[in-house]
């Protein structure tokens, strides 16, 4: 059963601390974890060191097992990561991109399987219309759609995506949160996603944690962390916490304080 | 058959006048038809005229070495006929079992090493080239932009200047040594750079051309000490001259080539995946400080050895892997092997034009690589606008 822990993590940029003792909810199976803040909060310092290309002290636990206690190439096996940028706008193809990625990556598909993969993942994404046009001729949603097909090409057991529909439209957006809900509880894997839509979180994760100057300022359900106080607090704006008829939550952010 | 008594009593007309040189001059006629002498234009003392003390006067050696261009231009338009007449290769065959001594003799000293040097040192820089470029995510990337080959000019130049006070070297080795060592040590700064500066590509790209600069400012204060025929030889030297080569840097630089090829090979998945963008590989776990160390290094040692023989050759580590990438698109695969087969190509047409354009001259080919190069580039480049 995959579980993913994070205790007492802290990093730095040269002399200057990026996050101050980080401790996210444990998380189990099939589980979403989303992560707010306003901008320099520390969200995508936190993605990086979660997906371990950068360097930090305090645990972090997949399964138990300690992240630097096995390999960069055992780590990233079980870890796939999206970060904020789209792939860049090169002569590449989306489907050159994937075959290189699984094969740089030395997925264990032959090449028939691999090919369904692929197929099976632009489908899903709505990218086998431009399969095979230049990424640079793709508008910058159906980029950012490649760099999530590159990071579900491994089935990762933890999936790190960095504000994951910033570039999306409004379909796009709800439609690849669902997919990857629907995707990790099918495999029982995990997910940890910046995201600065609160509706989009409140709507699509089990658990939030709210960063602000790199520090978690609350942690836990939607319902506790989406407050009133706590919006004012971190982002600086007046809003009214509603709920929906199918439960869930709406924010309305009223204006800035 | 009428053609091909011409032919031979060209050949044997041809190589008469080389004997004579050979006789005159007191030098090996083999190291005259292999044009040894033709690529130091008036000035340079070669290890057979070396006891004959100062170098001869400029005007004087220009003519001596008229004479074997003329030869070598004959001998070349006559296989270029041969080739357009459509010959078989039964016929070619049979041509080379005919060929006596001294054809023999042109043909296996003087035009092969010519003809595969081209090759070698084309393939070389277009996949030196190919890899700077995507390593460096920089379209202008090439081996040059990274300081080698303006090292490589400088150990040449110092070679030139201090070759007189230095004996423990064959002179003839003393010129490729500095520069392949000169080009290395510019190389090994690099990757200093690549592994110190934790491999940041603007980082590498800004000090590759401070090295560059760096380069050239030392060989400008070499000019301005060296005397009148130093500063010919190491501008004569810049221009790039296939005709230095022979057997043994053919074979030096084919090998390096051939050794280096299946490590790029190895890396084409990793080079495709990087043109995704650095950020998507660091975050799928690809370790791209180390890859580029690798690459940089592997950059830097063809481009030192294709360098160090023949003088700077230019725009083929440019021009090569864009032609390719024009053809063939992105997947390394295909790319990486298409770059040095391009690069090949584009040099050997340059070596081929250097010796046909004008008669009787053979044109240094760096002088003609962008000539051949940019038409080639920009017909492409127009090929693809109307595709799209």
């Amino acid at each position: 059963m995959t579980s993913f822990e994070v205790a007492n993590l802290a990093t730095y940029y040269g002399r200057t601390q990026a996050l101050h003792d980080v401790t996210l909810p444990r998380l189990g199976a099939g589980e979403v974890l989303g992560l707010l803040g306003p901008n320099a909060s520390g969200k995508s310092t936190l993605m990086r060191c979660l997906s371990r290309e950068k360097r930090s002290t305090g645990r972090i636990l997949l399964d138990a097992v300690e992240q630097q206690t096995i390999t960069h190439t055992r780590w990233h096996e079980q870890v796939g990561s999206m970060p904020q940028a789209p792939p860049a706008p090169s002569d590449l193809m989306p489907t050159e991109l994937m075959w290189s990625t699984a094969r740089a990556l030395a997925i264990n598909l032959s090449d028939a399987e691999l090919a369904a993969k692929i197929e099976q993942v632009f489908v899903r994404l709505g990218l086998e219309t431009v399969a095979l046009a230049p990424l640079h001729t793709l508008s910058g949603g159906k980029r950012q759609l490649v760099g999530l097909a590159l990071a579900l090409i491994r089935e990762p057991a933890l999936l790190l995506l960095d504000e994951p529909t910033a570039a999306l439209d409004l379909h796009w957006r709800m439609a690849v949160l669902e997919m990857v809900r629907e995707e990790v509880s099918r495999r029982g894997g995990i997910v940890i996603a910046a995201l600065h839509d609160l509706d989009l979180a409140a709507r699509y994760c089990d658990h939030i944690a709210l960063l602000q100057h790199g520090r978690i300022v609350a942690a836990g359900s939607p319902e506790e962390v989406l407050t009133p106080a706590a919006l004012a607090e971190v982002y600086h704006v007046e809003a009214e916490i509603h709920h929906a008829p199918d439960g869930s939550l709406r924010i309305d952010v009223l204006r800035p304080i | 058959m009428q053609d091909s008594l011409v032919k031979d009593r060209q050949m044997f007309d041809v190589f008469r006048i080389d004997e004579t040189i050979a006789e005159h001059e007191f030098v090996n006629p083999i190291r005259v038809i292999r044009g040894e002498k033709l690529s130091h234009v008036g000035t340079e003392r070669t290890a057979d005229n070396r006891d004959l003390g100062k170098p001869q006067p400029v005007q004087q050696k220009r003519q001596m070495v008229r004479q074997p261009v003329c030869i070598r231009v004959c001998g070349i338009v006559n296989t270029a006929d041969s080739a357009l007449a459509g010959q078989t290769k039964h016929r070619l065959v049979e041509d080379l079992a005919s060929l006596n001594l001294r054809q023999r003799i042109i043909l296996w000293e003087v035009r092969l090493p010519d003809a595969l040097i081209a090759l070698a040192v084309g393939a070389a820089l277009g996949l030196a080239g190919v890899e700077a470029q995507t390593i460096l995510n920089n379209p202008l990337a090439s081996p040059f932009t990274l300081g080698v080959s303006s090292a490589a000019v400088l150990g040449a130049s110092v070679a030139i200047v201090l070759a007189p006070s230095v004996t423990f070297l064959p002179e003839a080795a003393i010129l490729p040594a500095l520069a392949l060592v000169f080009a290395l040590g510019s190389g090994m700064l690099v990757l200093a750079v690549v592994r110190f500066g934790r491999g940041a590509r603007e980082t590498v790209v800004l000090f590759g051309i401070a090295l560059v600069f760096l380069c050239n400012a030392l060989t400008a204060a070499l000019h301005y000490i060296a005397d009148a025929d130093a500063i010919q030889q190491i501008v004569f030297w810049t221009f790039g001259n296939l005709t230095r080569a022979g057997w043994t840097e053919v074979w030096i630089v084919s090998a390096c080539f051939l050794l280096l090829l299946p490590f790029s090979l190895r890396h084409v998945w990793l080079l495709t995946l990087l043109r995704g963008g650095e950020a998507h590989a660091r975050s799928l776990g690809i370790d791209v400080s180390r890859l580029r160390t690798w690459v940089i290094l592997r950059s830097s040692v063809l481009t030192a050895f294709a360098v160090c023989f023949v003088g700077t050759i230019g725009f083929i580590g440019l021009v090569g892997p864009h032609i390719a990438r024009l053809l063939l698109g992105e997947d390394h695969r295909f790319l990486v092997p298409g770059a040095a087969l391009c690069g090949a190509l584009v040099l050997s047409l340059a070596s081929f034009l250097s010796k046909a354009l004008i008669s009787g001259v053979i044109i240094p080919v760096g002088i003609l690589t962008a000539v051949v190069g940019v038409p080639v580039l920009l017909g492409l480049l127009f090929r693809q606008r109307r595709v799209s």
